[in-house]
């Protein structure tokens, strides 16, 4: 409705409306946001269940139960949407209320604290960023000052002074650098201290989750033999040898060599072999089919 | 398969074909003669082995008859290069084969690596000897000359394993240690009781159970036998004759150009064929129906379009 209408019918109380005769306010009527009104509508619908339907994953023991109490909240929504047993959904609605009151305050306080908190969260970067900011136009002012400052020296020196001009550009260049490399180093020290600090200070500490090892019975015959330090080992003497370590350039050790082949040696010893499977040999008869096995 | 028809042509009934052993003579023929291709190329004896063992899984799956071991022989040794880290390139490795093509090699390898099922990595008995050899050394009273002999018996007797089917059965420790056994009983049992961890000497124990240093060597005892029955390459003369009978037996489908392989070709593409029409029609329709996901399931008369194993 036009706002005129509106200012028309509804300043002096409630009214009918034109349309279907229910008795409606001028506070309930809101500026659409959408261009399609079952859309509006089902905003509008959804904003209101959200109010009073607002738990969460972890308040349900299992997958299960939360699918469902979703699924109760999609079945409100949808009736008083579609306008289907609008009076039985209120009861609804008004029954889970009843039930959950006490729940349905946590949440709310709970959302409350949550949206605090980001707002906190966004103040301090805000003010953080400012101040950066602002240090760094400060930095660069105190550059440009002490620039000016150089040259005017400069020229004071070369005018009264009568040593080398080359000698006095060097030394007052170097004296620009010297300052320059000492302005870097401070501030930058300064500010990430600052904001080390800072973010200390907001984050709260939140416990580690216990560290639970990886446990399986992994057995590597480790105790089936000891690697000494040096044998007898015409294979690996090319290696050991090697005076400029050549061969040994890529990491290559030769105790992990050793241990790898002391390690097949005991492997798999007292493995016996499978069993079964002991086929016939094939009758030698020719008058048979013959079964040719893909390839 | 061939269907029993006799006296009409093409049947194969009387045909004699070749029976496991025959198949696993020609089979170790080859199987030596890596061995000089080794040579020939002076390759490390990690890739004979390697290669030794490929073509004996190949033809743990497939039958001599389909696939002629002379070029599974190339293939596999070709593939042993690449996956020990010893390649040399395919020009290089035919050209220096007499006979041979690059295409001969390459249209075997990807058949040769299904068979294997893509499993690259074999561990042989070598490594266990080198092992067996640090270890002895850290048993007291070791004659050093002594063990230096039998580490190279024992090192003849791993390559004439190579030729036997024990890599296919036993662990590569349990192989070590027979040919160790073969070449110095004295020191492979020496070294057996100090790994088995049991007390020298203990009079409470019940003699019931044997201590596991027994068990490992009664392990042995069929790998030795084995060694030293097959160990050695086969008969000349036998060899022929089978590869004789080879030449009547082989399958025509796998020989490019025959009459059964250009039919197997034409069965398969119009399989082939078929099954893309359908494909094509499937999409018709679920397009014609607005879906094009297609809709109803149940319509469909369900054919299994997924590739068999041909």
């Amino acid at each position: 409705m036009c706002e005129s209408c509106i200012d028309r019918l509804f300043t002096l109380g409630p009214a009918p409306c034109p349309i279907c005769n229910k008795i409606l306010r001028k506070l309930a009527f809101t500026p659409q946001t959408f261009e399609d009104l079952d859309v509006e509508k089902e905003v509008a619908v959804r904003r209101r269940i959200a109010k009073e339907f607002n738990k969460r994953r972890e308040d349900f023991p299992d997958l299960r139960s939360y699918n469902d109490y979703l699924e109760e909240v999609e079945d409100i929504a949808f009736n008083l949407i579609n306008d289907i047993d609008v009076a039985e959904t209120e009861a609804r609605i008004a029954q889970y209320k009843i039930e959950n009151a006490a729940i349905i305050e946590q949440n709310l306080q709970r959302e409350e604290q949550y949206a605090q908190y980001l707002k906190e969260q966004e103040e301090a970067d805000r003010l953080e960023r400012e101040q950066r900011a602002a240090e760094l136009k400060k930095l660069e002012e105190e550059e440009r000052e002490e620039k000016e400052k150089g040259r005017q020296e400069l020229i004071d020196k070369l005018e009264t002074s009568d040593k080398d001009v080359k000698k006095l550009i060097a030394r007052s260049r170097a004296e620009a650098m010297k300052r320059a490399a000492a302005r870097i180093i401070t501030p930058a020290l300064r500010s990430t201290s600052h904001l080390l600090r800072s973010r200390a200070a907001q984050s709260t500490a939140v416990p580690d989750v216990p560290h639970v090892p990886l446990q399986d019975d992994w057995y590597a015959y480790e105790d089936k033999f000891t690697l000494r330090d040096d044998y007898d080992d015409p294979v690996s003497d090319a290696v050991r040898k090697d005076r400029e370590g050549i061969m040994r350039a890529g990491g290559y050790r030769v105790e992990e060599a050793w241990e790898r082949a002391l390690r097949f040696a005991v492997a798999g010893l007292d493995v016996r072999p499978l069993q079964g499977l002991r086929s016939e040999p094939p009758p030698a008869s020719t008058s048979q089919d013959v079964v040719m096995t893909a390839a | 398969m061939p269907l029993r028809r006799t006296r009409q042509p093409g049947s194969s009934s009387s045909v004699s074909f070749l029976n496991a052993d025959e198949e696993l003579l020609l089979v170790k023929l080859y199987a030596g003669k890596v061995s000089q291709l080794c040579g020939h190329f002076r390759f490390p004896e990690e890739v004979e082995a390697t290669a030794v063992t490929y073509l004996k899984r190949f033809y743990l799956k497939n039958t001599v008859m389909d696939w002629h071991p002379k070029n599974v022989m190339l293939t596999a040794l070709f593939l042993a290069t690449k996956t020990t880290n010893h390649p040399i390139a395919l020009e290089h490795y035919a050209s220096h084969i007499p006979r041979t093509a690059p295409s001969d090699v390459l249209d075997l390898e990807f058949l040769v690596a299904q068979s294997l099922g893509f499993d690259f990595a074999v561990w042989h008995a070598h490594r266990a000897l080198w092992g067996i050899w640090l270890d002895i050394q850290t048993l007291p009273d070791i004659d050093m000359n002594e063990l230096r002999k039998a580490y190279d018996v024992a090192l003849t007797h791993v390559r004439a394993s190579r030729l036997t089917d024990v890599e296919l059965i036993y662990t590569p420790s349990q192989i070590a240690l027979a040919c160790l056994s073969l070449a110095s009983p004295g020191l492979a049992s020496a070294w057996a009781r100090s790994k088995s961890g049991s007390p020298e000497s203990s009079p409470s124990s019940p003699s019931s159970t044997p201590s596991p240093e027994i068990l490992v060597l009664e392990l042995l005892e069929p790998i030795k036998s084995m060694i030293l029955i097959q160990g050695s390459p086969p008969d000349v003369e036998a060899v022929r004759e089978v590869d004789r009978r080879l030449k009547l037996c082989k399958n025509p489908e796998k020989i490019v150009g025959s009459n059964a392989y250009n039919k197997k070709r034409e069965a398969q593409e119009r399989k082939a064929a078929e099954k893309r029409a359908r494909k094509a029609a499937q999409v018709r329709q679920a397009m014609a129906d607005g879906d094009p996901f297609g809709s109803e399931l149940a319509e469909q008369d369900m054919v299994d379009d997924d590739d068999d194993d041909d």
